[in-house]
C-alpha cells in the first residue's frame, strides 16, 4: 500500500506539473530566450560577414604619412594607398569628401596610436579604414621579416601542447576539470529552476485546505517523499528541455555561431571523479529540496517562504565567492569549513572534486553527510508538515513544534502501532459515568 | 455483521492541551458499529480537536482513542470517509483528476475510481464537469465533489465535521440522503453538527461536549430526559395532589403544567392522578427539543462567542 501510494503521489505530482501551461511557459522561456539570442548572433554574424566581404571587395583610396619608416610603399600601393607629405591637405580633402581616407603612421606605432581619417560610411563600414590601416602595418612588418613562418611566430600565432604530471601520472588539465564541473552546473540549474516549485509543493495542501484529507489517507512521509521524487523527475525533464536547444545549436549551427569544435576525445573522464560529482549533486539536491520543502510546510505563504529561501540561496553562492581561496588552499580552514558545512558542502566539494583537490576520504565524508542529513531533514519536513500544514493561516515556529514533541515524549511513549498518535491505554479503567 | 453494540470508535479519558490550555479535560465515549452518532457542542468546545486526535492529526496529551480496537493510522484510510471542517480540493486540477487521485490513495484502482467518480458526478448533476477545473465550480458544486471524495471508498466509518456547513437546502437534502444511504449500507457515522433537525432525523445517539467534558451522552430521548426532564400539560377536573415526582408550575382554571422532578414514568404520574380522583381530560407529555437543550447548555457560551 505504501508503494502504491508513493507511486500514486509521484504520478499525480509529475503529471499535473508537466500538464501545466505555466510550467512549460517558465521552462521554455529560457531556451526560447537562448534561441532568440542565438538567432540574433547568427543574424549578426551573417550581416558582419557580408559587410566584411563587401569591405574586402570595395576598394578605396587613401593617402598616408609615415614617420616610422616601417611602411612598405609597395604594400600600401597594393591596398590603394599613396604616400603624401602634406597631411593637413590630405585631411582637408577627406573632410571635403574628395579623398576616401588618410592615415597618419606615428614614429612608434606600437606605443602611439595611428590616426585614421575617413569619410563616414556608417557604423559597420567605417571599420574598414582601421582594418586597412592595420593591414598595411602588418604586411609591411611581415615583408621586412621575410620568412612567413617567422612572421607568424612574431605574431605569437603558435599552437602549444602542454603536458603536466601529478604524482608521476599525466595530469588531465582543463579537459579533466570540465566533465565533473558539469554536475555543478546541473545542480545550480535544477535548484534555481525548481526552487519555487519546491517551496510551494507542500504549501499547496495547506492553501487548498487538503491537509486533513491527505493526512488521514496517506502517510505524510510517502507524500513528502513522493513530492521530492517528482521534483527530481520534473527537474530532469526541465534539464533536458534546456539542453535540447544547446545541442541543436551546437550540432546544426556550430560554424555559424563560431563555436569551437569540441573533440570529446580530448576530455578526460575520470570515473571516480564523475561518480563523486554525481553523488554530490544528487545528495546536495536532496538536502536542498527537503530543506525547501520543510520551509514550505511551516510558512503560510510563498512570500514568507521566499524570505527564508533567500538565506539558503546565499549559502549556495558563498563558496563561489570564496573559490580562489578554496582553489589555492584546499586544506585551509575556510575551504575545510565550506567543505563540511552541509549547506555549502555540495558546491565546495563539487568544485574541489573537479579541481582534483578533494581526497577520497573527504568525498566519502561529504557524500555520507549529505545523504544522512537529507534523510534527517526529510523526517523533520514530515514532522513540520504534520504540525505546520494544519495551521492554515499561521506560521509555525520550530520552538513550538519541538517544545511540543519534547512535552509529548515526557508524558506519552510512542507505540509502534500508532507512530503518529501518542495514545495510551489506561489499564482497568472503565468509561467514566456520564451525567 | 458484528454486534450493533460493539464499539467501532472508543475514546477513553482523552485529554488535550494547547500551549498549556486544556481544551479537552477528560472525555470518554463510544460509537457503536452501525449507528449514527451526533457529536454536539458549541464553537470551540473541542469537537474538531477530538476528531483530529482520533484520526492521528493531533497527538493527545492523554487517553485512548481507538478505531476498531487500535489507534488510527493513514493505512486505515481506505476504510474511512472523512469530511473535515476545513474543506478543500486541489483547485487547479480537474474534478475527475482530483477524485481519481483520492480514490487511488484510498486503495481503488485508477479505472474503478474514475468510473465511480463519473457515476457519482452524473448522480449529483455534475456529469459534464469531470474535466472542469475545481476552482471553476461554484462553492456548492465543490461541496458535492468533496462529499464524493469522502464516500467513494465505501467507508466503514464516516466522520463528518459539520457536513452541511455552507450547503444550500438542496445540497443539504442530498447530503442527508447520502448519509442515510451509508447508514443503510451498514456504515457507522460520526458527525459533528449544529443542525438539531439533522440530529433528530439521523442520530441514534449523541454526546454534548462542554468545557472539555461530556455534558450529556445517550440516545436523544435519554438526553432529553436528562435536561429538564419532561413537562406534562393536563386538562383536568378536581384537585391535583402534591407529589414528590412533580411540581405544578402553572395552574389556570382546569389547565396545569407539571414539571417532573425525577425520572418517574409519565404513566405512573397519570395513574397517580386518576387514583387521587382527578378526572383527567387530557394528558400531554412535552419534552425539551434538542434546540432548547442546546440553548440551555450553551446559552451563555454561545452568547460569549457571539459577542
Amino acid at each position: 500500500m505504501k508503494q502504491h501510494n508513493l507511486r500514486t503521489v509521484v504520478s499525480f505530482e509529475v503529471r499535473r506539473t508537466l500538464g501545466k501551461k505555466r510550467f512549460w511557459f517558465m521552462t521554455l522561456m529560457v531556451p526560447i530566450a537562448i534561441g532568440i539570442v542565438l538567432a540574433l548572433v547568427v543574424l549578426g554574424n551573417i550581416v558582419a560577414d557580408n559587410n566584411f566581404d563587401n569591405q574586402s571587395e570595395s576598394e578605396f583610396s587613401f593617402t598616408y604619412t609615415d614617420a616610422s619608416s616601417f611602411i612598405d610603399p609597395s604594400v600600401a600601393t597594393a591596398l590603394g594607398g599613396m604616400v603624401t607629405t602634406e597631411p593637413a591637405k590630405a585631411i582637408a580633402a577627406v573632410r571635403a569628401g574628395k579623398q576616401d581616407a588618410h592615415f597618419v603612421y606615428p614614429a612608434d606605432p606600437t606605443t602611439t596610436p595611428t590616426e585614421v581619417y575617413g569619410v563616414d560610411k556608417g557604423l559597420f563600414e567605417n571599420g574598414k579604414y582601421s582594418d586597412i590601416a592595420t593591414q598595411v602595418l602588418i604586411r609591411s612588418a611581415q615583408d621586412q621579416i621575410g620568412d612567413p613562418a617567422l612572421a607568424r611566430l612574431a605574431q605569437g600565432n603558435v599552437p602549444i601542447s602542454a603536458t603536466t604530471f601529478t604524482e608521476g601520472k599525466e595530469a588531465a588539465g582543463l579537459m579533466g576539470i570540465i566533465p565533473p564541473l558539469i554536475f555543478l552546473v546541473i545542480f545550480f540549474l535544477m535548484f534555481f529552476l525548481l526552487a519555487n516549485q519546491m517551496l510551494t509543493s507542500t504549501m499547496e495542501e495547506k492553501e487548498n485546505r487538503v491537509t486533513e484529507m491527505i493526512l488521514t489517507t496517506l502517510n505524510p512521509t510517502a507524500l513528502i517523499t513522493g513530492k521530492i521524487i517528482s521534483l527530481f523527475i520534473v527537474g530532469f525533464a526541465q534539464a533536458l528541455v534546456f539542453l535540447l536547444p544547446v545541442l541543436v545549436g551546437y550540432v546544426f549551427f556550430r560554424s555559424t555561431l563560431s563555436l569551437p569544435n569540441i573533440d570529446l576525445s580530448s576530455f578526460t573522464f575520470d570515473p571516480a571523479q564523475l561518480i563523486v560529482g554525481a553523488l554530490l549533486a544528487v545528495g546536495g539536491f536532496a538536502l536542498f529540496t527537503s530543506t525547501t520543502v520543510a520551509i514550505g510546510a511551516v510558512t503560510p505563504t510563498a512570500k514568507d517562504a521566499g524570505n527564508i529561501f533567500s538565506g539558503l540561496a546565499v549559502l549556495m553562492f558563498i563558496p563561489l565567492y570564496a573559490a580562489p581561496l578554496i582553489i589555492s588552499d584546499p586544506q585551509g580552514p575556510v575551504a575545510q569549513l565550506f567543505t563540511y558545512f552541509p549547506y555549502s558542502a555540495p558546491v565546495t566539494a563539487m568544485l574541489r572534486n573537479a579541481l582534483g583537490s578533494l581526497t577520497g576520504w573527504e568525498a566519502a565524508i561529504v557524500v555520507t553527510e549529505l545523504f544522512l542529513l537529507s534523510a534527517l531533514v526529510l523526517r523533520i519536513a514530515v514532522r513540520l508538515f504534520q504540525t505546520g500544514s494544519i495551521q492554515y493561516n499561521n506560521r509555525v515556529s520550530l520552538k513550538t513544534i519541538f517544545a511540543r514533541s519534547k512535552a509529548l515524549k515526557a508524558t506519552q511513549p510512542e507505540t509502534p502501532s500508532a507512530r503518529l498518535m501518542v495514545a495510551q491505554v489506561i489499564p482497568g479503567s472503565a468509561p467514566r459515568p456520564f451525567k | 455483521m458484528a454486534s450493533s453494540k460493539e464499539a467501532l470508535v472508543h475514546i477513553e479519558h482523552f485529554k488535550m492541551e494547547f500551549a498549556g490550555v486544556t481544551v479537552i479535560e477528560d472525555l470518554s465515549f463510544d460509537v457503536h458499529r452501525g449507528e449514527t452518532f451526533g457529536f454536539l457542542g458549541s464553537n470551540g468546545s473541542g469537537k474538531t480537536t477530538t476528531l483530529r486526535a482520533l484520526l492521528g492529526i493531533y497527538k493527545p496529551n492523554g487517553g485512548t482513542l481507538h478505531i476498531d480496537g487500535r489507534a488510527f493510522t493513514p493505512q486505515d484510510g481506505s476504510r474511512l470517509g472523512y469530511l473535515p471542517e476545513e474543506r478543500g480540493l486541489y483547485k487547479k486540477e480537474s474534478v475527475l483528476t482530483v477524485m481519481t487521485y483520492f480514490g487511488e490513495l484510498k486503495g481503488l484502482s485508477k479505472k474503478v475510481a474514475a468510473d465511480w467518480s463519473m457515476n457519482y458526478l452524473e448522480r449529483v448533476g455534475l456529469g459534464d464537469k469531470g474535466k472542469t477545473r475545481v476552482d471553476k465550480l461554484s462553492g456548492g458544486q465543490q461541496q458535492k465533489v468533496q462529499l464524493g471524495v469522502t464516500i467513494m471508498n465505501d467507508p466503514e466509518l464516516l466522520i463528518l465535521d459539520e457536513p452541511t456547513k455552507g450547503f444550500d437546502p438542496v445540497n443539504r437534502r442530498l447530503l442527508m440522503d447520502i448519509i442515510e444511504e451509508r447508514k443503510r449500507a451498514g456504515s457507522t457515522v460520526l458527525m459533528v453538527t449544529h443542525q438539531m433537525e439533522e440530529v433528530e432525523r439521523l442520530c441514534d445517539r449523541i454526546i454534548l461536549l462542554k468545557d472539555g467534558r461530556a455534558e450529556a451522552y445517550g440516545t436523544v430521548p435519554e438526553v432529553q430526559n436528562q435536561f429538564g426532564g419532561t413537562m406534562i400539560k393536563t386538562h383536568y377536573s378536581g384537585e391535583i395532589p402534591t407529589s414528590p415526582h412533580y411540581e405544578v408550575t402553572t395552574r389556570d382554571r382546569n389547565y396545569a403544567e407539571l414539571t417532573l422532578t425525577d425520572t418517574a414514568d409519565e404513566s405512573d404520574i397519570l395513574r397517580g392522578l386518576v387514583n387521587a380522583g382527578v378526572l383527567v381530560r387530557s394528558f400531554t407529555p412535552i419534552k425539551l427539543s434538542l434546540d432548547e437543550i442546546f440553548v440551555q447548555v450553551y446559552g451563555e457560551q454561545s452568547q460569549a462567542v457571539g459577542a
